[in-house]
C-alpha cells in the first residue's frame, strides 16, 4: 500500500532520504567551475541580510550587513557590532561613513566596484594552470547546506582559497584565504543570513538622524591616463601576465606614475614606476594580506603591490626593466 | 579538528572546561594557529549570542578617538563627552581638512581592530586562562606608512576592481587603506573653517 507508506513517519523518512540523495547526486554532477560560475552570478544578484564575522590572526570582529542591488546600483549597509556603532552606507559609488558619537558623516566616492564578497574574474581570464579547483565536502554554514570548494595554487607564488557556497543559491557563506602551509590567513563567514528576502528601505537607511551632523567630503584623488608601457618584467612568476597599463597622477607626485597590473587570473600584482630624484625606498612591507616590495633602478623607483606572498612582489619588482 | 576538540573549545569559551583541561588547551593554543582561530571564532559567536557589544579595551579605544578628534577637529561641533550635545542647526559640508586623524581612528575601530592584539579579548574567560587569552588590553594606532605607498595600495584596489580581477579580500584591504589615507594630514588640512563651507549635503543613499 504505497499511499499508506508515504503518509507514515517511516515513509516520510524514506521519501526525504530519496530527495536528499537526489540533491546530492545533482551536486556531484556540478563541476567546481560550475559552482564558481554560480557564485559569480549569485554575488552579483543576491540580496542578503545577516551577521558576518571576520577572523584574522586569532582576532575577530562582527558586522551586521545588508546588501541589495536596485536597478543595477549596489546598496549596502555595514554596521560594526562593537565600539561606537560606526555605520557605512553605500549607494552605488557614494559611501557615507557615519560616526554617531562624533555626529559626523564622511562622504567618500569609491571607484572600487567590489562588494563585500567580491566576484571572481570573468571565466576567460580566471585560471590558467596555476590552480586546482576541487569540491571538498558538503558542510553547513549559518544553518544552510553548503558545498566547500578549495582553490589550491601549484606553487608558493599565490595564496589558496576555500569557499563554502550555499547549495541552493551558490552564494558564498564563508571564505578563507589559505597560506602556503595550509593555515587560514583570513576568514569571513556568515553566522546568520537571509538570502533573497525583500530588503526594506529602512534596513539600508542610517540608524541615526544625520540631519544635524557635520558632513565632510574627501577631495578627488587622482586621474588615470592610458599609456603604452615603457617597462616590463624580465622575471614574472609562472602564470602572471600584464593585463592593464595606466599613467596616473597621484597626490605627492609631480610626474605621472606608470601603473602596470599583472594577474594570474585570480591573484593580482600592481607595479608602479616613478621617476626618482633622490634615494628611493627599497625593501618589503605589508598591509593586511597585501605585500609590497620597492626597488630602485635606472633612476626610477619600482614598487610592486598585491594580495600575494612576499616572494611574488619581490620577484616581480626586481625583474622590472626599461624596454 | 575533530568534534571532541570543538566541544572542548565550546566548553572553554563558556567557562565550563575544568581548569586542568583548560590549561592543556591553552598550551596547545599557544602552538596551534588553527586552534587559536577557532577559539576566537567561538568567542565572537558567543558575544553575538549574548548580545554583547563591548570588548575589553574598547573604552580605551574610545578615549583615543576622542583625544584624536580633540586635537585635529577642535572646530567641529562634536560631542566628546559621551553625552547628548548641542548640535549645529544647519547641515554643512566641508572638505576633509582637519578631520583626518579622527576619521582614521574611528574607521580603525571597525576594520582594523583585529590588527591590534589585546583589544579583541574574550568577555568571559574561564578561570586559569588569563595568562594566554587575556593579555594586557591595549591598542595602538598604526603609524602612517609612506603616503606614496598608500596611494599605490588604493590605486591597485581600484584598478583590480575595474578590471574585474578583484579577489576575495580586496574590499577590506581597500577600506583599511582608506583609513590610512585619511590618517595623514595633508597641506589641504590647513584650510581654514571659513573656506568651502556650504549648506548643501550630498544626497543620502
Amino acid at each position: 500500500m504505497p499511499a499508506r507508506r508515504l503518509t507514515s513517519p517511516t515513509g516520510m523518512v524514506v521519501l526525504l532520504g530519496q530527495l536528499l540523495l537526489s540533491q546530492a547526486a545533482g551536486a556531484e554532477d556540478t563541476t567546481p567551475h560550475d559552482w564558481l560560475n554560480r557564485m559569480g552570478a549569485a554575488v552579483q544578484t543576491t540580496s542578503y541580510e545577516g551577521t558576518v564575522i571576520r577572523i584574522r590572526d586569532g582576532n575577530s570582529e562582527a558586522l551586521k550587513v545588508v546588501h541589495t542591488i536596485i536597478d543595477g546600483v549596489v546598496r549596502e549597509k555595514v554596521v560594526a557590532q562593537e565600539g561606537s556603532g560606526l555605520e557605512i552606507i553605500r549607494n552605488g559609488n557614494e559611501v557615507h561613513c557615519i560616526l554617531p558619537d562624533r555626529k559626523s558623516v564622511l562622504v567618500e566616492v569609491w571607484d572600487d566596484q567590489s562588494t563585500l564578497f567580491s566576484t571572481l574574474p570573468s571565466s576567460d581570464i580566471r585560471f590558467g594552470n596555476e590552480y586546482d579547483v576541487a569540491i571538498i565536502r558538503e558542510d553547513r554554514i549559518a544553518g544552510r547546506p553548503t558545498i566547500e570548494l578549495a582553490i589550491r595554487p601549484h606553487d608558493a607564488y599565490r595564496y589558496g582559497h576555500r569557499i563554502w557556497l550555499d547549495t541552493e543559491t551558490g552564494f558564498p557563506l564563508q571564505t578563507q584565504l589559505i597560506n602556503a602551509d595550509g593555515t587560514a590567513l583570513e576568514e569571513v563567514k556568515f553566522v546568520d543570513i537571509s538570502l533573497n528576502q525583500e530588503i526594506q528601505a529602512s534596513a539600508l537607511a542610517p540608524s541615526y538622524s544625520t540631519e544635524n551632523f557635520l558632513w565632510l567630503t574627501q577631495p578627488e584623488r587622482h586621474t588615470v591616463l592610458n599609456i603604452e608601457a615603457a617597462w616590463g618584467s624580465t622575471d614574472l612568476p609562472p602564470g602572471f601576465r600584464p593585463v592593464a597599463t595606466h599613467g596616473e597622477n597621484l597626490p605627492g607626485n609631480d610626474q605621472p606614475v606608470t601603473h602596470i597590473l599583472y594577474s594570474d587570473g585570480l591573484a593580482n600584482v600592481s607595479v608602479f614606476i616613478a621617476a626618482q630624484d633622490g634615494e628611493g625606498a627599497e625593501g618589503a612591507s605589508s598591509v593586511g594580506r597585501s605585500n609590497t616590495y620597492s626597488f630602485v633602478i635606472d633612476g626610477h623607483q619600482v614598487t610592486a603591490v598585491g594580495e600575494v606572498p612576499a616572494i611574488t612582489v619581490e620577484q616581480i619588482a626586481t625583474g622590472m626593466r626599461p624596454r | 579538528m575533530n568534534d571532541a576538540i570543538r566541544m572542548q573549545i565550546s566548553a572553554f569559551v563558556d567557562g565550563e572546561l575544568p581548569e586542568n583541561e583548560a590549561e592543556l588547551l591553552l598550551r596547545r593554543m599557544s602552538q596551534d594557529v588553527e586552534l587559536r582561530q577557532k577559539v576566537a571564532e567561538y568567542l565572537a559567536i558567543g558575544r553575538l549570542m549574548r548580545g554583547e557589544v563591548n570588548v575589553p579595551g574598547i573604552d580605551r579605544l574610545h578615549e583615543r578617538v576622542a583625544a584624536a578628534i580633540s586635537e585635529t577637529a577642535s572646530d567641529a561641533p562634536l560631542d566628546t563627552s559621551g553625552q547628548q550635545a548641542i548640535v549645529p542647526v544647519r547641515r554643512s559640508v566641508r572638505p576633509l581638512a582637519g578631520f583626518a586623524v579622527a576619521a582614521t581612528v574611528a574607521l580603525i575601530a571597525i576594520f582594523g581592530l583585529q590588527m591590534t592584539p589585546g583589544v579583541d579579548q574574550p568577555v568571559t574567560a574561564p578561570a586559569g586562562t588569563q595568562a594566554v587569552v587575556a593579555e594586557e588590553a591595549s591598542y595602538t594606532v598604526p603609524e602612517p606608512a609612506d603616503d606614496q605607498l598608500r596611494q599605490y595600495y588604493l590605486s591597485h584596489g581600484e584598478t583590480s576592481s575595474a578590471f574585474g580581477a578583484n579577489g576575495f579580500n580586496s574590499r577590506f584591504v581597500t577600506l583599511r587603506l582608506s583609513e590610512e589615507v585619511l590618517a595623514e594630514p595633508t597641506e589641504e588640512d590647513a584650510v581654514s573653517d571659513d573656506e568651502e563651507v556650504t549648506d548643501e549635503a550630498p544626497a543620502q543613499p
